[in-house]
């Protein structure tokens, strides 16, 4: 069975049983007990006064009519009517001409009994007797008998109309679901043929499908700009890696041809530094792309930034010596709890302190601080150098944004885009800023990332 | 004195190079090419070192650890891998190896490392005389004092740390990066030379001002404490 049927028919008999619900309350409602009882008593005295006539003939009849005029309550009607409409005995005044056409057996009508000004309804029965004349017995009802009558008629019909409109509802709803589905299907097997600019249509009613096809055009927005990024990463790598590459072959070549052994061992040497180099690269280029899929979140665990921090610039302190910089440092007087990667970090503010030890040294002093706050923990490298203008500060964070070209020997451009990976790694942020004068960079990272689950391996 | 080393490598050039190698520094080197056969052989117990590739056939590289430290093997392990990021590394030595290293490496970084491991099996299975010498270098490990020739020497503790890791390798060549593990702790590779830095600075203490130096360069390799 098609989806669409399916849903068709579910409609359908979702309708029908609200539908059943609601006539079923209705009749609750209008059902008169006493309606029924009335209609009970005139079918018993239709029925009495027949069997009077079916063992007597009309005498008796005309006897127990009488005697039903006389005794019975005044608001009974009793009437032989004849062939020509016209009243042969009983108190009818007015008789509808409708009611001579009908067949035998209970019905409303209007009528007006003898002495009464107004026609009423009433409760009748009818009964054929011999030479085309009628016998009509009843009682006039209180207002609203026929009303309820054609109600409850009304009800039974009604319900065999919910029914066909609840499947045809069932038909325009699954035709409705169908399209706005087939829609999103169509964009789907676009894609899977490789085209990622489709995009799903989006109406402003936005219901639950426009929701899903917003989702899924975000997730397409996330896969373009990640493939766009692997492109750009791609093109940069390769175009990176070609000078250093040569320089690798240049070096291998001459060291190849080199006669002298000192030489030869020299030109070696330096083969080997341009391969680690290389390495360096490569690996660094790996630990932002591993950064960023997030699997690092399973190795997370509490430590001491200030520590943390305390180590780092102890292990470089004597290379800022070297560099005629002075790396200054405050530990703050309580541990600085971080719920994190331990490693990575270690990793990311090295990358700062290199950063700055690399374009700032020459502005005497670096600043390292560790601030923590009620949710964000501020991790600063601070120099006095020649800092980054704020339009060129997008670009320096991308990887292999290198801004000083001319100084090749130095790094790839790798270390504010893996510092900046590995703070998204734990949903916090890199920031450059400015130290007025010289860089300051921040990453700044939430205490306790509320963090989605690390993809499974 | 050479070793019995077991070396599961299944890519037979990478295998061939170290085993002639290794045997060239006087190991006997015993090779398999999968997981499986790998750990068969190691649960024997009876090598020195186990050389283990991360990404093995059958079984990989990380199960058979975990399989042996199950089985309460704990014979030394080295981790090759070409998985170099710094989660893959610790994910590594969290399961049990001794020692990780990432591939392209040289075979420089490899001898230092498995010699390091094998002298530290020496260490651990005769920790009888726990003071160290080196020539005229005298280190007491428990008091974390130095001396040379006699005379006491200043060190701050991260250079006393240093020494004394240079010192449990004797003439054995360290790498920067193993220095960086070992001594720092940490697991990435840092693009300036701040080890050199510090690895200079103990050599000024050290050597400065004895006519021989204890501690030397090893070009292409590292470094290397001798007398």
């Amino acid at each position: 069975m098609s989806t669409t049927l399916r849903i068709a028919l579910l409609a359908g008999l979702l309708a029908l049983v609200s539908n059943l619900a609601v006539i079923g309350f209705i009749y609750y409602r209008t059902h008169d007990q006493a309606a029924a009882t009335l209609r009970q008593q005139v079918i018993e005295q239709g029925k009495v006064l027949a069997d009077v006539y079916r063992s007597g003939g009309r005498p008796a009849l005309d006897g127990a009519i009488h005697d039903t005029m006389t005794y019975a309550d005044p608001q009974t009607a009793v009437a032989v009517i004849g062939a020509d409409g016209r009243q042969v005995e009983g108190n009818l005044d007015a008789v509808p001409p409708s009611l001579l056409k009908s067949r035998e057996g209970y019905r409303n009508a209007l009528i007006r009994l003898r002495g009464q000004t107004t026609p009423r309804e009433a409760a009748l029965t009818m009964h054929q007797l011999a030479g085309g004349q009628w016998l009509v017995s009843g009682r006039i009802a209180g207002e609203g008998l026929a009303i309820r009558d054609t109600l409850e008629r009304s009800l039974l019909i009604a319900l065999v109309f919910a029914g066909l409109l609840g499947l045809l509802c069932g038909l325009i709803l699954a035709h409705y679901v169908g399209r706005r589905i087939g829609e999103i299907a169509r964009v789907a097997n676009r894609i899977s043929a490789r085209d990622l600019t489709q995009r799903v249509p989006v109406s402003r009613a936005d219901d639950a499908f426009d929701r899903l096809g917003r989702q899924i055009n975000a997730m397409l927005d996330r896969i373009s700009t990640l493939m766009e990024e692997l492109r750009l990463l791609t093109d940069s790598l390769a175009h990176d890696l070609r000078s250093p590459v040569s320089r690798l072959r240049s070096a291998a070549f001459a060291a190849a041809h080199a006669t002298d052994p000192h030489e030869q061992e020299e030109l070696f040497g330096s083969v080997i530094r341009q391969a680690d180099s290389l390495m360096r690269i490569l690996t660094a280029v790996l630990e932002i792309s591993r950064s960023e899929a997030l699997t690092g979140r399973r190795q997370f665990a509490w430590f001491d930034v200030g520590e943390l921090a305390d180590e780092l610039t102890e292990m470089y302190d004597p290379l800022a010596e070297e560099r005629a910089a002075k790396l200054v440092y405050d530990r703050p007087a309580w541990p600085v709890p971080l719920f994190g990667h331990r490693q990575l970090l270690a990793q990311a503010i090295s990358n700062l302190v290199e950063n700055a030890l690399r374009y700032g040294a020459a502005g005497g002093e670096i600043w390292v601080r560790v601030e923590p706050s009620e949710r964000n923990i501020r991790i600063e490298v601070a120099d006095r150098g020649p800092g980054i203008p704020p339009e060129r500060r997008e670009e320096a964070l991308r990887r292999f944004g290198r801004l000083d070209t001319s100084r090749s020997d130095e790094g790839a451009g790798l270390g504010l885009a893996l510092a900046q990976a590995i703070a998204h790694l734990h949903n916090g942020r890199l920031l450059l800023e400015n130290n007025q004068p010289g860089l300051l960079t921040v990453l700044e990272l939430p205490v306790q990332a509320e963090l989605p689950p690390a993809p499974a391996e | 004195m050479g070793r019995k080393i077991l070396l599961v490598e299944d890519d037979r050039e990478t295998a061939a190079y170290l085993a002639k190698g290794l045997t060239q520094e006087g190991h006997s080197v015993e090779q398999t090419t999968n997981g499986q056969d790998g750990l068969f052989r190691a649960t024997d117990g009876s090598f020195d070192l186990i050389i283990l590739d991360r990404m093995l056939p059958i079984i990989d590289g990380l199960s058979v650890l975990k399989a042996l430290r199950a089985a309460k093997i704990e014979t030394p392990v080295l981790i090759l891998s070409a998985l170099a990021s710094v989660g893959d590394r610790i994910e590594g030595l969290e399961q049990g190896s001794d020692d990780y290293l990432v591939k392209p490496f040289s075979f420089a970084e490899l001898l230092a490392r498995v010699n390091a491991l094998l002298r530290r099996r020496e260490a651990r299975v005769n920790p009888a005389d726990h003071r160290l010498s080196v020539g005229d270098l005298e280190i007491d490990p428990l008091s974390r004092s130095v001396r040379r020739a006699g005379k006491k020497l200043d060190l701050k503790p991260r250079e006393y740390l240093l020494l004394e890791y240079f010192a449990r390798n004797e003439g054995r060549v360290v790498t920067r990066t193993m220095l960086l593990e070992q001594v720092w702790d940490y697991h990435f590779d840092p693009g300036t030379n701040v080890i050199d830095v510090h690895v200079s600075r103990l050599r000024r203490k050290l050597d400065e001002g004895f006519e021989k130096p204890l501690l030397h360069t090893v070009r292409g390799a590292g470094y290397m404490l001798a007398a």
